[in-house]
């Protein structure tokens, strides 16, 4: 359940940006979560709706962009995507030497606020 | 009103994992960051590698657990210096955790700092505390499945521990699959197989961690 801890993080920069920046509250708040992350995205939305209570972002909806594994294979010069949580090859060429280009996201995105 | 922030969310914990970082390099110790899930054999594999390196070089150590300090009492055995961290529920340690034990070594007395991380084969591999060197521990016995089930820790880590290979003649589990997915997955990872309970191939892993430690 380290996804206590990533709710944690991504309300406490939340609330500091939205205060830093002289708004009241927070309505939405948007993060990219790569499906290679380790982040398990219900998880995510069930510790921040706990973890929100009795801050400005308790009336905040969370949105999670869930971002599929891609990359570009060093063999065939193709891109790829796929829907796994990793590559072991090329799925168009079988090839194993590949950049990663996508798939590690963990990051806040942007926010609605008042 | 819309903000763009597009700002990692761990970032409070990376910065603080590298100012840790700055820390042990002044100090000129080698930190290494052990995780597994829980019952692969950390503490038994910190045992052999304090046993073997003792009088070699200077260890310490930091132990991880949601509860209790049954590890740190094994380690206290040994006459090594160790902190238990107790995280009360946490599945992982982090940066700042560190932070707040570290100054409890004489670091600059110390060349290698164990981390034996919470048990669990998911959660820490997300979080850096400052280390140089990840290092994964499976023990055969959890199954030849895990390199594909549980990918980011195989990825994340420098080193691949097998433990548990005298149990190899009592189980079905396909080492090679489990060396060529651990590979495939992360082409640098380097494996060792051991076996804590009769000491073999510890002197291999033993010998290589000396090497890294200046």
């Amino acid at each position: 359940m380290h996804e206590v801890s990533i709710a944690q993080s991504l309300i406490e920069i939340a609330i500091d940006n939205c205060i830093k920046q002289g708004y009241k509250g927070i309505e939405v708040i948007r993060v990219k979560i790569g499906k290679a992350s380790g982040v398990v995205s219900d998880s995510l939305l069930f510790a921040f709706e706990a973890m929100k209570a009795g801050t400005i972002a308790e009336k905040a909806v969370l949105i999670v962009d869930e971002i599929p594994v891609s990359g570009f294979c060093n063999s065939c010069k193709m891109t790829f995507t796929v829907e796994e949580k990793y590559v072991l090859s090329c799925p168009k060429c079988g090839g194993v030497s590949f950049r990663l280009d996508t798939g590690r996201e963990l990051n806040i995105d942007e926010m609605e606020v008042f | 009103m819309k903000v763009k922030l597009a700002t990692n969310i761990l970032e409070a914990n990376d910065r603080i994992a590298a100012e840790n970082r700055k820390i042990f390099k002044d100090a000129g110790v080698f930190v290494i960051n052990v995780m597994s899930g829980p019952g692969a054999g950390k503490t038994s594999l910190l045992e052999r590698t304090i046993q073997e390196l003792t009088g070699k070089i200077r260890i310490a150590v930091i132990e991880g657990d949601i509860a209790g300090s049954d590890d740190a009492l094994r380690i206290e055995k040994l006459n090594t210096p160790v902190v238990q961290i107790n995280t009360g529920g946490g599945c992982h340690l982090d940066a700042n955790m560190i932070r707040e034990v570290m100054d409890d070594f004489p670091l600059k007395d110390l060349d290698l700092l164990i981390i034996e991380n919470v048990g669990n084969l998911v959660c820490p591999a997300e979080f850096n505390l400052g280390e140089d060197m990840k290092v994964m521990l499976l023990s055969i016995a959890e199954g030849h499945d895990k390199p594909l089930k549980y990918p980011l820790m195989f990825q994340e880590s420098s080193a691949l521990v097998l433990n548990k290979i005298d149990l190899l003649p009592y189980t079905d589990v396909d080492i090679e699959k489990m060396r060529k997915d651990s590979l495939s997955l992360n082409p640098k990872l380097k494996i060792f197989e051991v076996s804590c309970k009769t000491g073999k191939g510890i002197s291999e892993w033993t010998d290589w961690l000396k090497s890294l430690v200046k």
